[in-house]
């Protein structure tokens, strides 16, 4: 081997602590790009592609019960290639040993085997229920633990319970995919619906279309006139839904946050680079003797610039080799985790080409091109310089010829110092001494500043976009106030439950409210949206309102709905007072807009009306089968127990009651799902702050074994170990907290930025921003103890330094 | 005082081990202006070393007064050496980022010597006394060297030690500044400092009170040094190696006249008579103190002793002998220091001594 590769060998391997430090400071970045383009590549393609392997329903129709003459009528559609009937129905079920319920969904297949639309995906034990027999979609296994073979307890309308046997485990990655809010799954076949006190009939149609699969226009075509021959066969049909085969309903929604992912895993690449820009200039500095001494005896700008080159890819090569596989797994595991979360099936594990082949330009380029400038200057310096220690160096050695002046920024230092003194503040020389060496490598500084700050920035950002959303998720409780639902079988009136429920101890007020479900038209008659109205009384308590457009429903409105903003999806440019057609009960009308508000859209719009006109429609004056219930406590365990006293006291008193639900219950998988967001984005967060204690570490390790020197002169002079590693420490934190400050400031458009996108990936619609100081003190202790984390073992090895070998470093 | 005692100090690297001083033993008192004198390699800075604490010996100790300077943590070491000595180094050392006052405040601060308020005071005090008033608030690449070495002796001086240690203080100086330094070390010696200072500059001993010699890693017998100053180091410690100390009581005969000599008397402490006999009456022609010599005559020469030597009566005298042989091998070396000698010969020769 030639001995300049042996030199550039040895270079690498005899500062070991410097090759971690860089190869770590490229491998971060890589990994970080790895873990989110693969699992962007693998979410993106398989998210769709089981989706799609599970044969989805183009369409999906709510209605009311129809037979199996019916459902051929629907089979023989034109344009429907299959059509499935099943039965989807509420129900609360338990395992045997437990007395905790949980809202279900039953849904009834008439013939598994011949089944084609919204296939299962077996998981264990059988992939079919038998009669009395259930199989269970696998999130239910997030509400209670059961295995195959245990038996679930269901509750029945009338009160009574059927134990079922679970027999299999499954996933459904279609049905409801477009909900991840929806309750989970238990699959029977018809045959077991007489057991279950349910009819032998249907109420949803899922069908395929014969062409056109992603085609949306067409499909939603297909859909119009099923329904319209569906309700000329004398049908209501309360909602439609169409989707691609292709195309997973959430993927824009997942897509979105992949790519705020992506963005974040590019900023962490662009903070590592500046962290590997620091480190080589470091390292040059470190060699210009070499360099000097090479040039001396005949080495080349070039050949010196190619040594260095080679440097710097076996770096780039030593972080692939690290950062590769980890990335590897990394977006497996990511992909996975998301795949768990919202209900689909990964491919199985392979390497992303694209994720690999990012990684490894990443890996490559990036070093190369922070390292280029450093190498540039260092390979043109000229001998004298380089041998005499001039350049790079700082006056802390030899004494340089002649007297120099100040710069202004010494100048301004020394000068602050003394006023401070005059005023009687009296800064001690180790506390001036890290705050002047802090200033010192103002590049170096800038660059740890740079990565330290947009890591606290966006850590900060995090805290206030989970704030943001749960602000929201608060603001679309006002929606919620009531504290316990009850839902009835059939419709009673108001002073009866009213006179009931106040008689079980806690209940404040009770409401009974109207419903009216109804399909938006578009102008040329196709369904825009699905349409859910509640119908307070009048001058509800139970909705603490807040339109951010027109006004509120009041006493006296008839077809005048306050609505959701989602609205604007399908109607940009609609504003209060104007009308909306819209097709209820099988015959088209027109709502007008008073108001607009926000709030979660799922599985349709919501809109507000007034009790009075929606109950009279529904010919349900003075009676209801939805009522809300305030109590006198608000919390969420007391109203759970209130919901179960109610539950018992209305059955107890022969009501037809369907079920009593806590009020803040609905918010809870919202709120889940939001956590799990948060919880992305702050591992994105935190990985960006590690990026930043990693240069805060290799700043500081370079600014100490750049002033070995003067620590040995501090040591002659008659500081102990104490005072050597407190002023690296304290240095660190003064640098920790000035990013802090910057973070302060740069959080501020972060947060602006991410809750925009968030807020329109999730409920598509920008939300307000609210700020909360909780991040702002989490990463001020957090930057405060990684600051002097970062600054420990720079500093120990400083107090570990004899003075003989600090005075020999020269 | 300083008392190093059996010192030895051995580096390791790859190409085996290299003992640098091998088995020093030296006193140092108080008050006295010492300067350590050597060759490049002769050991001299690692014996500054070994007396300041920087580095650790391999074998032997170090006392600074009554301190074992090594039964001390690294870290303890740092704070004894803040109070109780003050370092001047070649390149002056001085932290770059604070000024020239904050530089001479630090290691009070460092020790907590004197109160806060007074710190300030006490170095502009010094500041002053080295001529610097001036220039206090400035930082150190704003002055010129000589100054920083002026600054960096003020800071030697922060917490008034009672010893101060210089390594090459004027190696960097103009010889107007070098002047200034080594007037103001005199300065400190004379009100009972005790100064020690290596250096390449033998014009400087001159204005010491004691030279040392280091060469090959041991110190060089002084009075052999101050009797042949013509001599290379390494001669000196050959000869140092060779000679002999002989203690005589007082009016005891060392060398009668006739005796056959084989060996040069140094005088090292006391004083010894020289007589010869004339008209068979021997009549004293000389007294020689410390640093004189006798039986250089024969040794150029060659035959019996031509006087009688004794101990002057008063008090014992304190001897080093070096053999005729070692001496001669020496001298066919070093023909200045012959040429001297045979000077001293017909000198004393003429003078019928």
């Amino acid at each position: 081997m030639k001995p300049r590769w042996r030199k550039v060998l040895s270079d690498l391997w005899d500062n070991k602590t410097r090759t971690l430090l860089v190869v770590f400071s490229i491998a971060v970045g890589v990994f970080s790009i790895g873990v989110i383009s693969g699992a962007y590549v693998i979410i993106k393609n398989d998210m769709s592609a089981s989706y799609a392997a599970n044969h989805p329903a183009n369409i999906e129709l709510r209605m009311e019960d129809f037979d199996r003459d019916f459902l051929t009528s629907v089979q023989n559609a034109p344009d429907i290639e299959s059509a499935v009937g099943r039965r989807i129905f509420a129900i609360r079920a338990r395992p045997v040993n437990s007395t905790q319920w949980a809202a279900l969904d039953i849904v009834a297949v008439d013939d598994f085997k011949k089944n084609d639309i919204n296939l299962l995906t077996p998981i264990s034990g059988a992939p079919l229920p038998g009669k009395r027999e259930v199989v269970v979609e696998k999130k239910v296994l997030k509400e209670f633990q059961v295995a195959v073979g245990e038996d679930l307890v269901f509750e029945l309308s009338d009160g009574s319970t059927q134990t079922l046997k679970v027999v299999g485990i499954v996933q459904d990655p279609t049905t409801g995919a477009d909900d991840f809010l929806a309750p989970p799954f238990v699959y029977v076949t018809m045959s077991t619906l007489p057991t279950l006190r349910q009819p032998d009939a249907f109420n949803r149609v899922y069908a395929t279309v014969d062409s056109g699969k992603n085609d949306e226009a067409h499909i939603r075509n297909v859909s119009a006139d099923l329904v319209s021959r569906i309700e000329k066969n004398g049908k209501d049909v309360s909602r439609s839904r169409i989707a691609l085969t292709n195309e997973h309903p959430l993927a824009s929604t997942v897509n979105a946050i992949l790519g705020i992912l992506m963005a974040l895993g590019i900023l962490i690449v662009f903070l590592s680079s500046s962290l590997i820009a620091n480190t080589l200039a470091a390292l040059l500095n470190q060699h210009l003797r070499h360099i000097g001494v090479m040039k001396l005896i005949g080495g080349r700008a070039n050949q010196i610039f190619g040594m260095y080159l080679v440097l710097i890819l076996a770096f780039g090569l030593l972080a692939l080799l690290i950062a590769v596989p980890a990335g590897g797994q990394g977006a497996y595991g990511l992909a996975l985790f998301i795949a768990d979360k919202l209900g689909f099936s990964l491919l199985g594990y392979r390497i992303v080409p694209m994720a690999f082949i990012i990684q490894i330009a990443i890996g490559v380029l990036v070093p190369l091109l922070a390292g280029f400038a450093p190498v540039i200057e260092g390979s043109r310096i000229t001998v004298l310089s380089a041998i005499s220690g001039e350049a790079g160096r700082e006056t802390a050695g030899k004494p340089t010829p002649g007297a120099k002046r100040e710069s202004r920024w010494e100048h301004f230092q020394v000068r602050a110092a003394q006023a401070l003194l005059r005023r009687g503040i009296h800064l001690p020389r180790p506390l001036l001494i890290s705050l002047r060496n802090t200033f010192r490598r103002r590049n170096r500084l800038i660059l740890t500043l740079f990565t330290l700050t947009m890591g606290g920035a966006i850590f900060i950002a995090v805290f206030n976009v989970r704030t943001t959303l749960f602000d929201y998720m608060d603001n679309v409780g006002h929606y919620f106030v009531a504290d316990v639902t009850l839902d009835f079988e059939k419709p009673y009136r108001l002073s009866e439950i009213e006179n009931v429920a106040r008689q079980v101890p806690g209940v404040v007020d009770v409401e009974g409210w109207a419903f009216a479900t109804a399909e938006v038209l578009f102008p040329d008659g196709s369904v825009a949206e699905n349409l859910t109205v509640l119908a307070p009384p009048a001058g509800s308590k139970m909705v603490d309102a807040q339109p951010v457009a027109g006004r509120w429903v009041q006493a006296g409105d008839t077809k005048q709905i306050a609505l959701t903003e989602g609205i604007l999806r399908s109607f940009p440019n609609l504003k209060p007072g104007d009308l909306l057609t819209v097709k209820t009960n099988g015959r088209t009308d027109h709502w007008q807009v008073v108001g607009f508000f926000k709030f979660i859209d799922r599985e349709g719009l919501i809109a507000y009306g007034t009790y009075d006109y929606f109950s009279r429609e529904a010919n349900l004056a003075n009676r209801s089968v939805s009522f809300r219930v305030v109590t006198d406590t608000h919390d969420q365990p007391y109203q759970r127990a209130l919901s179960e006293a109610l539950d018992q006291h209305f059955r107890a008193s022969s009501y037809k009651l369907r079920q009593a639900r806590p009020g803040l219950s609905a918010l809870d998988n919202a709120t889940e799902s939001l956590d799990i967001l948060v919880i992305f984005l702050l591992i994105m967060a935190v990985l960006t702050a590690v990026v930043g204690a990693m240069g805060l570490t290799g700043t500081m390790s370079m600014n100490v074994l750049e002033r070995t020197r003067e620590i040995g002169i501090m040591r002659a002079i008659g500081a102990g170990d104490g005072e050597i590693i407190r002023m690296v420490i304290v240095e660190g934190m003064v640098i920790g907290s000035l990013s802090w400050l910057l973070g302060l400031a740069l959080s501020v458009p972060f947060t602006y930025l991410l809750s925009t996108i968030v807020s329109l990936a999730v409920f598509e619609t920008p939300i307000t921003v609210v700020f909360t100081p909780l991040g702002y003190f989490i990463w001020l202790g957090l930057v405060v103890v990684l600051s002097a984390l970062a600054s420990v073992v720079p500093a120990r090895n400083a107090a570990r330094l004899t003075i003989r070998e600090v005075l020999a470093y020269e | 005082m300083i008392a190093i005692q059996q010192v030895v100090k051995t580096f390791k690297n790859a190409a085996g081990e290299f003992t640098v001083l091998k088995g020093v033993d030296l006193t140092i008192e108080k008050g006295q202006f010492v300067a350590i004198i050597g060759k490049s390699g002769s050991g001299k800075s690692t014996l500054l070393n070994m007396m300041t604490g920087i580095d650790r010996p391999t074998a032997g100790k170090v006392f600074i007064g009554a301190t074992d300077l090594y039964a001390m943590s690294e870290s303890k070491r740092s704070l004894w050496r803040g109070k109780n000595m003050g370092i001047v180094f070649q390149f002056f050392q001085l932290l770059p980022m604070l000024t020239l006052l904050e530089n001479v405040m630090l290691p009070m601060d460092y020790v907590g010597m004197y109160d806060v308020d007074e710190r300030p005071r006490r170095a502009l005090e010094l500041l002053t006394l080295v001529g610097l008033e001036k220039q206090a608030g400035k930082l150190p690449l704003a002055v010129s060297t000589g100054q920083q070495q002026l600054a960096a002796l003020a800071r030697a001086l922060a917490n008034d030690p009672p010893l101060l240690v210089a390594d090459e203080p004027t190696g960097n100086l103009d010889t107007r500044t070098a002047d200034i330094v080594i007037e103001l070390f005199q300065h400190f010696a004379e009100q009972g400092k005790t100064v020690v200072m290596v250096t390449h500059d033998p014009s400087l001993t001159e204005r010491t009170s004691r030279t040392i010699i280091i060469s090959d890693g041991e110190v060089v017998n002084e009075t052999l040094a101050q009797a042949f100053p013509l001599l290379s180091h390494r001669q000196m410690l050959a000869l140092t190696k060779q000679s002999v100390r002989q203690t005589v009581a007082p009016g005891k005969v060392v060398l009668s006249r006739d005796q056959h000599v084989d060996q040069l008397y140094i005088v090292v402490s006391g004083q010894a008579e020289v007589s010869i006999e004339r008209k068979k009456h021997a009549s004293a022609v000389a007294r020689l103190a410390a640093g004189e010599f006798f039986g250089e005559v024969e040794l150029l020469r060659g035959g019996k002793a031509v006087a009688t030597v004794c101990a002057a009566p008063d008090a014992s005298l304190e001897l080093l002998a070096i053999p005729h042989e070692a001496l001669l091998a020496a001298l066919k070396d070093s023909p200045l220091t012959e040429a001297a000698l045979t000077r001293i010969v017909q000198h004393r020769v003429g003078d019928g001594k």
